[in-house]
């Protein structure tokens, strides 16, 4: 029974750490903007340069 | 007061001077702040204080848990999206979008502008993996054949008696939404659409569907498609560009432009029972009013919603407004139109919060409200976060929009014939069509629900290129003289920001607003900033 109680304990404790380490590691993203910043500057401007490589097949018909 | 309460009081007290505004209260900064120059890009997020920055993060995960399952749920058609379609790259600025359209929301306001932003994520995210998992350009799927491809302004609720067939609006995710995120995004679109010689002077926003069209930007989908007149005599031109460019078997539904006349409903009506035969004929199935009926009856929970809404809204103490307000109106009238369950959710659950306020007689925006204005607008104020802008520069709230006006009729649930002329007359009641077009009375209409919502002011946009309203200017200021009602023409071009930008249309207010008015604004740091490069 007390090393059930030990494994819960002890599992109990490394789910709290785990969500302590995502919720610090989100929080950080989130309150400094961190994925626009990423989307504005760097991945946006990559797909646009494919974007204005692609040839399309432009017809009316 | 309790022990935690009173550790978050001390923390927001301690941080207030982080929050715009509280900066722009005391004249140290304000709501722009925040941002680099031209961009749009904050620094960092808005705080808002303990408990409405908890929330807001909150949101932002429920936000992105939603467009992480739908990467999950169909992970190459989605990156074959992406790599495909020009479009699909604009939509990764939904978060950006999301915190412009609720900076300066606080508590209640807050929590339910989320509540209504979620629903439209959630719906749109699915929407998005399922399409493109049977769009043909990207190698099709197992409900390529299934789904019927009609016009955005065509309610998709009519179509729902099919059982086994899946109605889709066809401009809806290359267009029709991705408009209001980035305001980059349809001037490609345009562009292409005028390199065939379309003139540069027509809706942009028939051009840019056009443009989407021709660029092979439409995902394809389904057996035939229903195009239509609706709303305007600029968008029978771009359904017949879209037709000749997607090459399916098309059902025109042309509905009759002076709707308000009792003699449109057999008219249209018979249009429409012809689009169902259509359907019927190419897809080899049979209507089903059983299975319309439960969809029309989740469509009227929506309405009946919505028209106790209107009765609050004409008081001062409701916390929907503005764009939280008008955005869900738009999507989940003409996008989920009684199609998703999620949407009956959110509207029990704000529904409840607004008896609330309105019992406990809940001042929303802190009590800043200095007016109450019904707006006349389209999709230039989305991505411009115009009513949102209103309400924090000069403490205009913006109590309905005209999105939100479109078919609030009840739809019979037993009688199929009786049914047929309700979904008639609410399907001519669609966006853009209720107002702008269709006959005199549908825009002066304006003043009725201006005063029937106890607004002082009417904001009017007015969109350069719309031949059906460039006449009736110099008549809609004369009677807003009459009737004694502060009016304000916003001109804007739609969906291109580069003939008429996002200042510019601010412009049209802060003039008014200094120069007629005499008023001060709120927050100065929001008068006169460049935003030209944002998404």
């Amino acid at each position: 029974m007390k090393k059930v109680f030990a494994f819960l304990l002890k599992l109990i404790g490394k789910l709290l750490l785990i969500a302590l380490i995502a919720f610090v590691a989100t929080f950080t993203l989130y309150i400094t903007n961190g994925e626009n910043k990423l989307i504005y500057y760097v991945v946006r401007p990559f797909l646009n340069k494919h974007y204005d490589a692609q040839v399309r097949d432009r017809r009316i018909v | 007061m309790k022990a935690t309460d009173k550790l978050i009081a001390a923390i927001d007290k301690k941080l207030e001077r982080f929050d715009p505004l509280w900066q722009a209260e005391n004249g140290t900064g304000g709501l722009r702040s925040r941002y680099y120059d031209k961009t749009g890009v904050a620094k960092w997020r808005e705080w808002r204080g303990v408990k409405d920055t908890f929330y807001d993060y909150t949101q932002w995960i429920n936000n992105l848990v939603s467009m992480a399952g739908m990467v999950a749920s169909a992970p190459v058609p989605i990156l074959k999206g992406f790599w495909e379609y020009r479009w699909m790259g604009s939509y990764l600025g939904t978060f950006m979008f999301i915190d412009r359209l609720f900076e300066g929301y606080r508590g209640t306001e807050l929590r339910i502008a989320h509540q209504n932003m979620h629903a439209i994520v959630q719906s749109l995210t699915k929407r998005i993996a399922f399409i493109l998992s049977n769009d043909r350009r990207l190698g099709g799927g197992p409900d390529t054949d299934k789904i019927i491809p009609h016009d955005e302004t065509i309610t998709p609720l009519f179509l729902k008696g099919f059982k086994d067939l899946y109605p889709v609006p066809m401009q809806t995710l290359p267009e029709f939404i991705i408009c209001d995120i980035d305001q980059h995004i349809e001037p490609y679109y345009i562009d292409v659409a005028e390199s065939f010689g379309l003139p540069a002077d027509v809706c942009s926003r028939c051009a840019a569907e056009t443009g989407v069209a021709l660029d092979d930007a439409l995902p394809l989908v389904g057996k035939i498609m229903l195009s239509t007149n609706m709303p305007c005599n600029a968008s029978e031109a771009t359904s017949m560009f879209q037709r000749r460019r997607i090459g399916l078997p098309d059902n025109p539904i042309t509905l009759a432009m002076q709707h308000q006349e009792k003699e449109a409903i057999p008219y249209s009506r018979k249009e429409l029972e012809n689009a169902l035969a259509f359907v019927e004929e190419h897809y080899g199935v049979k209507y089903d009013w059983n299975e319309l009926f439960k969809y029309a009856t989740l469509m009227n929970e929506q309405n009946t919603i919505e028209l106790e809404k209107w009765d609050l809204f004409k008081t001062p103490y409701s916390p929907l407004s503005g764009i939280a307000e008008s955005l869900y109106r738009l999507y989940s009238w003409q996008s989920a139109n009684g199609t998703d369950p999620y949407f009956n959710k959110v509207d029990r659950k704000v529904i409840e919060i607004m008896r609330k306020c309105y019992e406990d007689k809940y001042l929303p925006f802190g009590g800043k409200t200095r007016h109450r204005a019904f707006l006349w607008g389209p999709s230039a104020v989305y991505y411009t976060d115009f009513p949102t802008w209103t309400q924090n520069c000069w403490g205009i709230t913006i109590v309905l929009n005209m999105d939100s006006t479109m078919g609030y009729n009840m739809i019979d649930t037993t009688d199929p014939d009786k049914a047929m002329d309700d979904l008639t007359a609410f399907t001519q009641r669609a966006c853009m069509r209720h107002h702008a077009v269709g006959g005199w009375e549908n825009i002066n209409a304006v003043w009725e629900w201006a005063k029937n919502f106890n607004c002082d002011m009417v904001l009017m946009n007015d969109n350069i290129a719309c031949k059906g309203m460039l006449g009736v200017h110099a008549v809609m200021e004369e009677q807003a003289r009459d009737l004694g009602l502060h009016f304000i023409f916003i001109e804007h071009d739609l969906e291109d920001s580069r003939t008429v930008s996002r200042q510019d249309m601010r412009n049209c207010v802060n003039n008014y607003m200094s120069v007629v008015l005499n008023e001060k604004p709120l927050d100065p740091t929001l008068l006169e900033f460049d935003d030209s490069q944002a998404f």
